[in-house]
């Protein structure tokens, strides 16, 4: 079966997750046209199933990429306060 | 509601809800379609609003009041770093008396030659142990059998009480043994230097039996128990279980046997790959059915103790305490960065130093990607030399492929050893890794039980955890 996804819409950091996570039961080829990629999968049985599946799991990861991208500095601060000698450190520094 | 900030989380959907789970491995249980609304700023419900911000997944301010609390929690949840290796396991011989079906150690015959460690060996290990800064050291003497090997863990433990008239470390010693051949001599030692004996009982005499290859071996068993814990008492002698493909089909029965003999808890174990149990033939579907057994047992056993009998499942209680208090557990199992090297070193017979355990086993197979070097050598150049930067670089699973965006990596660890040995490749390749399906199967149960059941289930896990 074969989907078509809009890069504009899933950038290639989720779509390659997904692909990640059914590459062990499915033959995936992936090919870039224009703004849209298309995924040829091979050895699916139930496409309607597949799909929605397809899709969960690709908005799943798209709303972590979010939070993700959102907390990177956050988490950075986090972890350099909790492993490193970095006590000082300001919102001023944060919003820069 | 205010303007708020996000916090670090991820999420999963379990049971019908939505179950967010933060940095430091705090589990929120929330309506489907949560996530959706903190990240789109949509969120309704005044009392979900204050608990996510209670529980640090969101922040009223972009650089937290109690980020240096927060940050000193996370610290405490990697605190088995600071120890450094704590549990360190003398293979004192690869001598056995029993013929184990999935003996996962390559035994050999109780009369075999040339696979003990020497009195020299073992003085230069106790030495090595004491290099670890860590102010607990444990001891495991592990085999084999070990107690066929008395004269040296005598010898082993004098040589560590010496020692430690210096350094003043907290010693503690396990002795892991099938209980065969506990001699009145061996056990006075036990008695004298506290002594925990750690035995194997996997289940009634005709599971017992047949997988440890003599049909005498449940009766010797429980009569060296018996003997062990008159000497030592009920606390010092604990049993752990290994399931065997016989054992998958009596959950129940297991479970029993170990609550008739007096135990309190039992530790739901799936058989490793390593040694005879790699001639298991189909692993995937091992695997399926292991966490069906563990399921129905694990139920089992919340019936019994709300019957008001306290038995504990020993894996459960390590994920519940990851998720439901502050702290770490010392399991290497499930540790990020993995245990491997970090909280355990492997002396073995031949003279060399393992990552693991399970390291050592892979060495009878020839496999010594995992050795770490000779007795002999220098701490430095084992514990920090170039076999363990390289296997440094997978032992993270905030770094790994597949588990960084596990919702769940706060409870699970990195274990690039079986990857190894499974996979042919440390990293590993989560999709189809079996200590990724138990692993997640397992934590994903114990989530659901807490959706689906939480009046009834967590006073029982409470229980287990104090």
């Amino acid at each position: 079966m074969t989907l078509q996804i809009d890069r504009k819409i899933y950038p290639d950091s989720c779509i390659s997750k997904v692909v990640y996570w059914l590459s062990d039961q499915y033959t995936i080829d992936r090919c870039l046209e224009g703004n849209n990629e298309i995924i040829t999968i091979e050895g699916v049985t139930n496409e309607q199933l597949f799909k929605k599946m397809f899709f969960e799991k690709l908005n799943d990861f798209k709303l972590r990429e979010v939070i993700n991208a959102e907390t990177k500095d956050i988490r950075t601060i986090l972890y350099a306060k909790a492993f490193g000698d970095f006590d000082d450190i300001t919102e001023e520094e944060i919003t820069e | 509601m205010k303007k708020y900030a996000l916090l670090p989380f991820n999420f999963t959907r379990l049971s019908g809800k939505e179950v967010l789970i933060n940095e430091l491995g705090d589990m929120l249980i929330s309506p489907i379609g949560t996530v959706q609304k903190i990240v789109d700023h949509t969120l309704d419900d005044e009392d979900l609003y204050k608990t996510l911000v209670a529980n640090s997944f969101i922040s009223e301010e972009l650089l937290p009041t109690l980020l240096d609390i927060y940050a000193s929690r996370l610290r405490l949840k990697k605190s088995f770093l600071d120890d450094r290796a704590a549990l360190h396991i003398f293979v004192l011989t690869l001598r056995c008396n029993q013929n184990c079906v999935y003996c996962q150690a390559s035994s050999r015959e109780e009369g075999s030659a040339h696979c003990s460690m020497t009195f020299d060996m073992m003085e230069a290990s106790v030495k090595l142990m004491f290099r670890s800064t860590s102010q607990h050291l444990t001891m495991e003497f592990q085999g084999g059998e070990p107690s066929l090997e008395p004269k040296l863990i005598k010898f082993g433990i004098e040589k560590a009480e010496e020692i430690n008239q210096t350094e003043c470390r907290n010693l503690s010693y396990v002795l892991c043994t099938n209980c065969r051949s506990l001699s009145d001599e061996l056990l006075e030692l036990c008695r004298q230097y506290h002594v925990l004996i750690s035995t194997s009982l996997d289940g009634p005499s005709y599971i017992h039996n047949k997988n440890r290859g003599r049909e005498d071996s449940y009766e010797k068993t429980m009569a060296g128990i018996c003997k062990a814990r008159e000497v030592l008492g009920n606390d010092a002698v604990s049993a752990l279980m290994t399931t065997s493909e016989l054992a998958l089909g009596y959950p129940k029965e297991i479970v029993d046997e170990y609550v008739q003999d007096g135990f309190t808890d039992i530790f739901l174990r799936a058989l490793n790959p390593y040694g005879l149990a790699t001639e298991n033939e189909n692993w995937d579907l091992y695997n399926e059915r292991f966490v069906e057994f563990y399921k129905t047992a694990l139920d089992y056993i919340i019936e019994i103790n709300k019957q008001g009998t306290f038995f504990r499942e020993v894996y459960a209680a390590i994920i519940l305490r990851k998720m439901l208090t502050p702290y770490t557990t010392g399991f290497v199992d499930l540790q990020s960065p993995a245990g491997t090297v970090n909280s355990v070193l492997i002396y073995n017979y031949d003279g060399y130093v393992y990552a693991s355990d399970e390291s050592r086993m892979l060495a009878e197979n020839g496999d010594h990607t995992f050795r770490l070097g000779r007795i002999s050598d220098k701490y430095e150049e084992i514990v920090y030399g170039e076999k363990v930067r390289k296997i440094g670089k997978v032992w993270a699973n905030e770094a790994l492929a597949g588990c960084s965006d596990c919702p769940v990596k706060a409870y699970c660890g990195a274990d690039p050893v079986r990857h190894h040995s499974t996979q042919g490749d440390m990293y590993g390749f989560r999709p189809s890794s079996f200590v990724c399906k138990k692993n997640k199967a397992i934590i994903e149960h114990l989530i659901s039980l807490i959706i689906e059941r939480e009046d009834e289930v967590m006073p029982i896990f409470r229980s287990w955890l104090r």
